[in-house]
């Protein structure tokens, strides 16, 4: 059975910066950073939260639109997550602006574990039009 | 790596770090996060479908993992996991094969409340010499993982 699409399609003009998305939790697991550290080659990894993508997953659960290339991407290190805890993320639209004639979204996300340790923060600027990289480096 | 004790320096180099890119690492990333839905970085269909391209792509935030691992090897774990960051803007896509090579250079340092910022300039190029990414990073050092005289 297939589940029905709820979002809400991408307005990028009502798009609200500061729109703050509904908090979600989730476990990280010693399986999960065992498979991201193989993934980036680094034994020592100490921030598998990267590959979550927590700053637009509730975003891309609020919204629906035509998908999304990475532009830019900002990440700043607080404390290394620790196996089996609880993580919190809050994610917002912190940003959105208009160059060259395309759009871009900017989301922002911090994570807290079960214990209130800061993790993380990421921010990302997100092109809206990802067929750009093709006609660029394919076409 | 743990505590690294050095004194910092404009101009100082910061790696290399190389990185072999192939489609088992790619696909490693994801599925680290429970992503196991066809994707621009997963599957040939999905990229030519999203991005127009004629295979998949590695996320930028695998490259932003690598712009992580070169700080952190020069400044040492317990220094860059607290207090580091990078900036890393994407410039080209990075593919399947690619091998792609990040260097850094420290820019400038500054006096903090917290011990001694330094900001570095980070580039990733791929094996073509096209860079794939710039931007930039930085680490506040405390005191106490200075030489005495710093």
């Amino acid at each position: 059975m297939v589940e029905a699409d709820n979002r809400i399609p991408l307005d990028w003009d009502a798009l609200e910066v500061g729109e703050t998305f509904e908090k979600f939790e989730y476990v990280l697991t010693q399986e999960m950073i065992d498979e991201y550290r193989r993934g980036v080659m680094d034994t020592e990894a100490a921030f598998p939260t990267i590959s979550h993508k927590v700053d637009v997953r509730q975003f891309n659960a609020r919204y629906s639109d035509n998908g999304s290339v990475n532009a830019r991407c900002a990440f700043h290190c607080y404390n290394s997550p620790v196996p089996g805890k609880t993580l919190t993320v809050t994610a917002w639209v912190a940003d959105k602006y208009l160059r060259r004639g395309k759009n871009y979204i900017v989301t922002e996300a911090i994570s807290v574990d079960e214990d209130g340790r800061l993790i993380d923060r990421v921010i990302t600027h997100e092109l809206k039009q990802p067929w750009e990289v093709g006609k660029k480096w394919d076409g | 790596m743990g505590r690294v004790e050095r004194t910092y320096a404009e101009g100082d180099p910061v790696g290399p770090l190389v990185k072999e890119i192939t489609q088992e690492a790619i696909n490693l990333f994801e599925g680290s996060a429970g992503h196991s839905e066809a994707s621009q970085f997963t599957d040939e269909e999905a990229a030519r479908e999203t991005l127009g391209t004629s295979g998949t792509v590695a996320s930028g935030r695998m490259s932003i993992s690598f712009a992580l691992e070169l700080m952190r090897r020069h400044f040492g774990a317990d220094v860059f996991n607290k207090t580091g960051m990078v900036d890393l803007r994407f410039i080209r896509p990075v593919r399947p094969g690619d091998t792609i090579t990040f260097t850094g250079e420290v820019t400038d340092t500054s006096r903090e409340a917290n011990g001694l910022k330094v900001n570095v300039k980070i580039e990733a190029q791929n094996q073509k010499g096209d860079m794939t990414g710039v931007g930039s990073g930085s680490a506040i050092v405390p005191n106490a993982f200075l030489p005495p005289d710093e």
